[in-house]
């Protein structure tokens, strides 16, 4: 994308955020479905339709980035970005006719990514307009599922509800290894680039309190402890943007392995530097973060559930401490 | 519950306080430098009658407990002498635990009035290069040949070695493979160490200079069957009796280490001026020593839990191994805290701070890792399957 039309997406998201951030935890299911046209309506599931993309991983990262820095009610992830990109896999190796439906991801039922059993329980995340999901296989099989009711989630901004086993016929295709990989990094990617787009931005929310809350005479900005605070939190919000950014960069431009090994670091150091800069965030805003009515909560919880989604930290350092997968050896005949 | 020490726990505090004083920061900083035993300070703690303390009284000792013990090396370290003013006498402290406890009448006589006035340097050779904290597999192993045995192996990491006269030395007298549990088989002697047949080979190493830690190659050493501590193939289980106090005396050292630390960090921000104002004012160095306070001072209330629960007989394990951890994570933080409040001063050896620093980082690995109190406490506390 040029970067003149890339600046207007951009603006674009931005402005639809300030005019649909949630100040409140409670919202009407009016609104979603208000907010969710605005969203659509900005035509971001053009971005990854058609093979070559419009939009490359990092230009997607840093919508993610910027939609995670407010408190949405919408679907962003899940239906524009995560579920369409298992479709434009699918139909670019032609495994698939065109599909009709809107869906998003499914997940188990602790978010993970889903991979042996279709039939086990699962839910729909991200689901808000969603009227499907899609399940998908270690052996990259892609099965669409039925949408049930509500499931309980912590994230509240976050719709996710029940998903069956749909038809008998409802495989829709099947991604090979190197898409499966490929799929499972842009994941991780684009959830990581929300999580580190929420964490920037409450530090910085939290940064501005420090400047104009007062305290013993003079804004507590400039205690040391606060400032250093602040100063730390900022350094783990850099590094998980690094990590992220760089990851994102290895989706355009590196092999689906060297992609998801650094989806795979980006997602352990957000999982742990996004929560620890959320957590030095509220110690500054004090007492009015513990309340209902403050955003802190919205943002403590997006990055907490995020830290588990998808994959764990166990899980992720886990996998990458396994030996990478070397050239092969033929011997000789 | 009572948390006063007693008179006689206070008078010790002072007193071995006031005869430390003359040890000054440049004594410690020399001997430090030459890598040279602290002779003087060892002869002063000797003169003053302290080295005997936790002996019984029939053997020239003061029959007191651990509590004191750890008060005494906690001052001790606390004096500015730091590790190398602990390690030089911590062996004459609580080291004899075992001679004492199954020791033969002779043999305590032979030793342990000598140990008490400072006369007999002994060492403890129980780590091997292949065993480690593995203990089950050393091989040093003492072979019977009438009244004596000819003992072959090598120990390393022995603090004092060159120092001393005599070595509590755990050897194997059955082989591994030969026993029906890996803990059986293994024999402890109390025995001279022949310059003729004992190789010492100082490590160089990153601190506490003062007193050496040593490679030990042992070849035909003659050790007569009277040197013997206790019964053959029990050694491992009398040593077992000691690792307890052992884990608090340690504690102790560290913690006396974090202190004396933080009194020179304090020390040191209230004086240094900087952007025209001591550098105690900016919390950004001001929160770290008081972290390190209430650190020290919550550490040092489960080390003295742990002394009491041993000296009024109670099981003391977890409370061993928790003093041990927290005390050292207290010490070397405190000491870290006060070598940045120090800045480039901290770095000089002029400071003292920069050899405190050395000396606590040795605590989280000796006599035992972190890690393995982690494990014991998962393990034996929490009930966790051994991880290890």
């Amino acid at each position: 994308m040029e970067a003149e039309e890339f600046r207007l997406v951009r603006e674009a998201l931005r402005a639809f955020a300030a005019d649909h951030r949630c100040d409140a935890a409670e919202v009407g299911q009016a609104e979603r479905t208000t907010a969710q046209k605005a969203l659509d309506g900005l035509g971001l599931g053009e971005l990854r339709r058609s093979t070559p993309p419009l939009a490359s991983a990092q230009e997607c990262a840093l919508l993610a980035e910027e939609y995670g820095r407010q408190p949405l009610a919408t679907s962003f992830l899940g239906t524009v970005l995560l579920a369409p990109e298992v479709l434009r896999l699918l139909a670019a190796a032609g495994r698939h006719a065109p599909y009709g439906s809107r869906p998003t991801v499914a997940l188990t039922r602790d978010l993970r990514f889903t991979g042996r059993d279709s039939e086990a329980d699962h839910v729909a995340w991200d689901a808000e307009g969603a009227e499907s999901a899609l399940w998908i296989g270690d052996d990259g099989t892609v099965r669409a599922l039925d949408l049930g009711g509500p499931a309980p989630t912590t994230d509240l901004l976050r719709v996710v509800r029940e998903a069956h086993p749909g038809t008998p016929d409802s495989v829709l295709g099947r991604l090979d290894p190197e898409q499966l990989h490929a799929w499972r990094a842009w994941a991780l990617v684009m959830v990581s680039s929300e999580l580190v787009g929420a964490a920037a931005s409450f530090v910085e929310q939290s940064t501005a309190y420090a400047r104009d809350r007062s305290q013993y005479g003079r804004p507590i900005g400039s205690f040391q402890a606060v400032q250093h605070l602040l100063a730390d939190a900022t350094v783990a919000v850099e590094a998980c943007a690094s990590a992220t950014r760089y990851a994102a960069w290895c989706l355009d431009h590196a092999d689906p392995d060297t992609a998801l090994a650094a989806a795979r670091v980006a997602k352990a150091e957000v999982d742990v530097s996004a929560v620890e800069a959320v957590y030095a965030g509220m110690q500054v805003f004090g007492g009015i973060a513990q309340t209902w009515e403050h955003m802190a909560h919205l943002y403590l919880r997006r990055v907490r559930v995020g830290a588990t989604v998808l994959t764990g930290t166990v899980d992720l350092l886990t996998a990458l401490a396994l030996p990478e997968p070397g050239p092969q050896v033929v011997e000789a005949p | 519950m009572d948390f006063q020490l007693t008179e006689d726990q206070e008078t010790i505090r002072k007193t071995v306080a006031g005869l430390l004083r003359d040890f000054d920061d440049q004594y410690w900083m020399r001997k430090d430098r030459d890598h040279a035993f602290p002779e003087e300070f060892y002869a002063a703690v000797a003169g003053g009658g302290w080295l005997g303390l936790t002996i019984p009284e029939e053997y020239g000792g003061h029959g007191l407990g651990i509590t004191e013990a750890t008060l005494l090396l906690e001052e001790v370290a606390r004096s500015g002498g730091g590790m190398n003013a602990a390690s030089a006498i911590h062996l004459n402290i609580f080291g004899m635990h075992p001679v004492v406890v199954h020791g033969s009448e002779d043999l305590k006589r032979r030793t342990l009035p000598r140990v008490a006035t400072g006369d007999l340097q002994v060492c403890f050779g129980v780590t091997e290069p292949g065993a480690g904290l593995d203990t089950t597999r050393i091989t040093t192993f003492a072979r019977r040949e009438g009244d004596h045995y000819v003992i072959d192996g090598r120990k390393v990491w022995i603090s004092k070695a060159v120092e001393s006269e005599k070595i509590l030395l755990l050897t194997r007298t059955t082989r591994v493979g030969e026993v029906a549990r890996r803990t059986d088989g293994m024999t402890l002697f109390l025995t001279d160490l022949d310059r003729a047949h004992v190789d010492i080979r100082p490590i160089a190493k990153m601190g506490r200079n003062a007193v050496t830690s040593n490679e030990v190659f042992i070849d035909a050493l003659r050790v007569p069957v009277a040197d013997r501590v206790g019964e053959e193939g029990e050694g491992f289980r009398y040593l077992l009796d000691g690792l307890n106090p052992e884990r608090m005396l340690i504690a102790a050292e560290a913690l006396g280490l974090g202190r004396v630390a933080l009194e020179r960090a304090v020390k040191y921000g209230n004086e240094r001026e900087v952007f025209g104002r001591p550098i105690g004012m900016n919390q950004g160095l001001q929160f770290p020593l008081a972290d390190s306070l209430a650190r020290l001072d919550a550490a040092e209330l489960v080390l003295r839990k742990a002394t009491w629960l041993y000296d009024n007989g109670r099981p003391c394990g977890r409370e061993a191994n928790t003093a041990k951890y927290l005390c050292a994570d207290a010490g070397f933080d405190a000491a870290d805290r006060a070598l940045q409040t120090h800045g480039g001063m901290g770095y000089a050896e002029e400071y003292a701070v920069a050899r405190y620093f050395r000396e606590a980082r040795l605590l989280k690995i000796a006599p035992i890792s972190q890690e393995m109190v982690l494990n014991y406490l998962g393990s034996h506390t929490l009930g966790l399957p051994r991880s290890y």
